[in-house]
């Protein structure tokens, strides 16, 4: 007999179960799923693959979106290591928003022990945050584009031909990122893997030299900021309003309504920044974050049956092959209040800006609209920074082994750190980021939509998988790790 | 080649007086990181500014005439300007940056550029290297000891240090000069300096230093494609006034046996170092070989 755990907040693996009940006590004349496999998904960071289960008319009926990243076991080699250290280990996860990993963890660190810091290396570290936040929504144009079409035409958009508009639209997306590189270089010491963020502030302040140039660069960016936006949002826009789409040389297929839409909601702390566990006003709950294990969400053991060899690019999983989304999936499944919530763009939009478009594109016209916030809050920042104010704690205390978390608003969504530091020594560290977030809500919105169209949903969510791959130890059952936190 | 390549030699000194009332010898490298500040070829320049203790010397990037005059003079110890260049790049937004620096410095830069591992988007912003002739260098503690317990003249009150014909020289604030003879010096010399085999900074833009020259002169070398086109725009814009080596005493004859002599003594010891190690079975075991 076969055997799939029920889970009772998980919709899906219930409505998995009777699919499988029905398929395999009445046979084909009620319902006929077919199983397809999109694997590698592409055009985003890290690795991931979709087992989609279709009807006949190739509608989505339950997807399945999963990590292949391996774990990187960040949280364990933490443990014992001291606290300046962990933060900058912890940003090697990955190199498109190690800005958000290494605020994150320092201000976690700095949670635990309880240390304010200066005023100026706030003002600093916001800079840092939206430089991060410029080149990476800049970066992710890049990789949306192709699927995308000239306005009035059916020519899919290639962002590295020669020739206009589409050329100048691909320098300004590089000039975007030139400059938020730029401007963490300058910040934050690197534009990957930035060196001066540290526990109690930052190493060091920046010249007025340096001040007069980020603001130019910033000047000059909001300009190019405004102009691209507005270009991005009207070809999401047409796009949105085909009948028909493909994604590449793909063939064209009829778009459903709804497409990407999901019923979950949203979490976000803050339109720009972040949120800790020193901030009086606290907007992240530890004690609503619950875990579950992938073999308790996704999919069990299936047989591929449908295959397409034109899916650019080089097709799809032949029929025939296994999949086995449960065990092959590399990360937890966070639960905030005990279901899927979507991070990102249009969860800051919408709980801090009433947006509320729907929809694969609802979620890429979001990502467009923090353009000029970015660049606005970056002058801000840049303008109240006194270049000549220290810029480290007085005093920075050790920790006494307390929880502390920070929830910093990555480009890709709120990514939350806690951490247990005693002694200066990290006893305990934990990362929530927000793909791992995105996963099974984006899972949830490829209901509905054809499978053709499937990695258009999936790259709406801009995901970036190497640092969603996150595990929780198999023993930890919910309740454990909640008690655990709210201690 | 002890003299490493060079487009041009010359005699040289700075015209400007108030960079010459306070240089170690013509004031070469003020005047031309000034020149460059000037011109707008460099936006700051990482010079050995004063650090927390007396005559040790401190890197420090340098914007304007006046934080260059404030560094000048040269201070026998060590001053790591290496390890200002990324952060001359970073926090203080420089987009062109100078960098004056002993040989040793300048193969670090050189490295820099070539293999940029942790130089990230570092190596393309070096405007100008200038290198300093350099025998050895002293730990500060050695320098304390060679100025105060050797030559009798408390840091605080010494106004002047000259290394030159076989003296170490201090000038003190009262006018008198204390001398020791440079062999007595050796003992404190770090080791590093002695597996170095480039007295003439080889690898700088433009190289620069007392010797060959007469006092209150600097011999100088004009090395690379960027030093000679900056160093003609130096002297077109009138900031120096030149002799030919051949025609000043004691010339480039001399620079050539003092090199000679620093590449000689050092090779011995870098081929000493083959054997120098000991074994866990006592034999001989090698040292590493920075040239390999």
């Amino acid at each position: 007999m076969f055997t799939v755990r029920v889970l009772q907040h998980s919709r899906n693996v219930c409505e998995h179960f009777l699919y499988s009940c029905s398929n395999r006590n009445y046979g084909k004349a009620i319902i006929v799923s077919k199983v397809v496999e999109i694997s590698p998904t592409t055009r985003h960071e890290g690795h991931t693959k979709l087992v989609l289960k279709v009807n006949d008319d190739g509608i989505i009926e339950r997807g399945d979106w999963l990590s292949l990243t391996p774990v990187r076991g960040i949280e364990k080699l933490a443990i014992g290591k001291s606290m300046h250290q962990v933060p900058k280990i912890s940003s090697r996860v990955c190199g498109i928003c190690p800005v958000a990993h290494t605020l994150a963890g320092i201000e976690a660190m700095e949670a635990s022990i309880c240390c304010e810091i200066p005023e100026d290396a706030y003002l600093l570290r916001v800079i840092l945050q939206c430089a991060n936040r410029l080149h990476s929504h800049a970066l992710h144009n890049i990789l949306t584009l192709p699927d995308m079409y000239l306005p009035g035409t059916d020519t899919h958009i290639n962002p590295f031909t020669p020739e206009e508009p589409v050329r100048s639209v691909a320098k300004r997306i590089q000039k975007l990122r030139e400059i938020g590189q730029t401007v963490g270089e300058i910040a934050g010491g690197e534009p990957i893997h930035p060196s001066n963020p540290r526990v109690g502030g930052m190493y060091k302040n920046i010249t007025p030299r340096a001040k007069a140039k980020l603001y130019d660069l910033a000047k000059e960016a909001s300009v190019l900021a405004r102009e691209h936006m507005e270009f991005m949002i009207t070809v999401l826009k047409d796009w949105e309003n085909r009948e028909a789409a493909s994604v590449a040389n793909g063939p064209e297929v009829e778009k459903n309504d709804k497409f990407g839409f999901h019923d979950q909601g949203y979490m976000a702390v803050d339109p720009l920044y972040g949120n800790s566990s020193l901030d009086v006003d606290q907007r992240w709950f530890p004690e609503r974050w619950t875990e579950v294990r992938p073999w308790d969400w996704y999919m069990g053991e299936m047989e591929i049956t449908m295959d397409d060899p034109d899916y650019p690019i080089g097709g799809t999983t032949p029929a025939g092959a296994k999949a086995w989304p449960q065990m092959e999936a590399c990360t937890g499944v966070p639960l905030y209040d005990g279901v899927p919530v979507e991070v990102g763009p249009r969860a800051r939009l919408a709980i801090f800006r009433n947006y509320d478009r729907k929809g694969a594109m609802g979620l890429q016209i979001a990502r467009q609209m923090e353009y000029p916030d970015c660049l606005y809050s970056m002058i801000e920042a840049i303008d109240a920074l006194d270049t000549s104010g220290s810029v480290l704690a007085d005093e920075i205390p050790q920790g006494d082994g307390s929880l502390g978390w920070c929830a910093n608003e990555a480009p890709r969504g709120t990514d939350v750190h806690l951490a247990k530091v005693k002694d200066g020594k990290v006893a305990w560290y934990s990362l929530l980021v927000p793909t791992t977030w995105n996963f099974p809500t984006c899972s949830r919105a490829l209901e509905g939509a054809p499978w053709q169209l499937a990695e258009v949903i999936v790259r709406a969510y801009d995901p970036c998988v190497s640092c969603a791959t996150h595990m929780l130890v198999v023993d930890e059952s919910k309740k454990v790790v909640a008690q655990k936190l709210v201690q | 080649m002890v003299l490493g390549n060079y487009k041009e030699c010359v005699s040289a000194r700075a015209t400007d007086r108030s960079i010459l009332a306070r240089a170690q010898d013509g004031g070469i490298v003020t005047q031309l990181f000034a020149f460059a500040l000037d011109e707008g070829i460099i936006d700051g320049a990482i010079v050995a500014g004063q650090g927390p203790e007396p005559w040790q010397p401190e890197p420090i990037v340098a914007m304007t005439k006046q934080e260059l005059l404030d560094a000048q003079g040269t201070r026998y110890n060590i001053c790591p300007n290496m390890a200002l260049i990324k952060e001359a790049t970073r926090s203080y937004g420089l987009d062109r940056v100078g960098v004056v620096g002993t040989p040793c410095q300048m193969q670090a830069v050189r490295k820099a550029q070539l293999y940029p591992v942790g130089m990230r988007y570092v190596g393309d912003k070096i405007a100008l290297a200038l290198g300093i002739f350099c025998m050895e260098n002293f730990s500060y503690q050695g320098f304390e000891a060679m100025t105060e317990d050797f030559c009798n003249v408390k840091l605080e009150s010494a106004v002047k240090m000259d290394i030159g014909k076989g003296k170490y020289s201090v000038y003190n604030s009262s006018g008198e000069v204390k001398q020791m003879p440079l062999k007595h010096t050796l003992k404190f010399v770090q080791p590093g300096c002695h597996v170095c085999l480039d007295y003439v900074a080889n690898l700088a833009d433009v190289s620069t230093g007392s010797v060959g020259s007469p006092d209150g002169w600097s011999t100088v070398f004009v090395r690379t494609k960027k030093g000679d086109d900056i160093w003609a725009k130096a002297m077109a814009a009138g900031c120096f006034e030149t002799k030919p080596i051949e025609e000043v005493k004691p010339g480039l004859e001399l620079v050539t046996k003092l090199a000679t002599d620093k590449i000689t003594k050092n090779q011995k010891h870098v081929d000493e170092r083959a054997t120098f190690g000991v074994k866990a079975d006592g034999s001989a075991k090698a040292l590493r070989n920075p040239y390999l």
